[in-house]
């Protein structure tokens, strides 16, 4: 049981790498983990979910708004970036780097296009997060605890 | 600690690490989001270099805490650079060997930060290392004029740590 749960979560992961979702700064993060911290993955995952789902709501709300305050819509961009940076989400970085750029052009069609991307890429990155979470639990559950 | 999981494990495929690998904990884990400021911890050990680290980012402030303790630092974490100079001021982080700060906060940046301290004469001989997700020359040379210790790129990993510790101890 173990065993097949442990290939799977490798296939997931593996493909994350694969398809340029993560880079090696999540490996990076892997290699930090270590038995005084075991959880320390899938913290800084949690925290990097919430944090964006935060940001996303507030680049929508700023874009929604007649008058758009782009050095603000920016700075929210510059958040998501730095902290996808920080976690290894490379597809969710560029994309980020792509929406400054609209930023800077201070258009509002550009910076709606592309949230949209950042949005889909990172509700799918987070979907993954949640599955690879989610295995590592179940095969954790597989062997008793002393 | 004991492990028999160690045997039954299946190793890991290449790009895996051991870390998502089954695990048996036997000590009680560290969290690796913020601790809170405790101004007089009974377990304080008086040899331990300790790092004050300032980000407002919480999955920045989680990394470089776990970067820290896994070089052996003791660890506090605020999110801002206003929070930082309370703490130092009012004497609430004791014996603090290195600051290590984000340029770019709202409120106060990284780099007024860095000013600060370079001007308090309580606290200028604490070495501040500035990190930044942006390659800026300028940025990079205003802060080591300023009289920061080091300036890192964002992502932080181990080895930029590891390598400016070492000068440091």
């Amino acid at each position: 049981m173990a065993a097949a749960l442990t290939s799977q979560l490798h296939a997931l992961v593996n493909n994350m790498f694969a398809t340029g979702l993560l880079d090696d700064q999540f490996q990076q993060l892997q290699m930090l983990q270590d038995f005084s911290a075991p959880d320390f993955v899938s913290e800084v995952v949690t925290l990097f979910c919430d944090d964006g789902e935060r940001i996303i709501g507030e680049l929508a709300r700023e874009l929604d708004k007649p008058n758009v305050d782009f050095d603000r819509v920016d700075s929210f961009a510059h958040q998501l970036k730095g902290s996808s940076a920080s976690v290894g989400a490379q597809k969710v970085k560029n994309t980020c780097i792509q929406f400054r750029e609209f930023c800077q052009q201070r258009s509002r069609d550009g910076c709606l296009k592309t949230l949209d991307l950042v949005r889909t890429e990172f509700y799918d990155l987070r979907n993954k997060f949640q599955a690879m979470l989610q295995l590592e639990q179940q095969i954790q559950a597989c062997y008793p605890k002393h | 600690m004991t492990s028999s999981v160690a045997a039954a494990a299946p190793s890991p495929a290449p790009a895996l690490s051991p870390a998502l690998s089954p695990k048996v904990v036997a000590p009680p884990p560290q969290k690796a989001a913020d601790r809170k400021v405790v101004a007089a911890a009974a377990d304080e050990v008086p040899n331990e270099m300790h790092v004050l680290a300032v980000d407002d980012s919480s999955v920045d402030r989680a990394v470089i805490a776990k970067i820290l303790r896994s070089s052996k630092y003791r660890v506090t974490t605020v999110e801002s650079a206003t929070r930082a100079l309370e703490l130092l001021c009012l004497g609430l982080v004791p014996n603090v060997n290195m600051i290590i700060t984000d340029y770019w906060m709202p409120g106060m940046t990284g780099y007024e930060l860095l000013k600060r301290v370079k001007e308090s004469s309580k606290l200028k001989e604490i070495p501040v290392v500035i990190m930044s997700s942006e390659n800026v020359p300028n940025r990079i040379s205003r802060c080591l004029e300023e009289g920061a210790e080091d300036f890192l790129l964002k992502p932080v990993r181990p080895s930029d740590v590891s390598r400016l510790c070492s000068r440091i101890r």
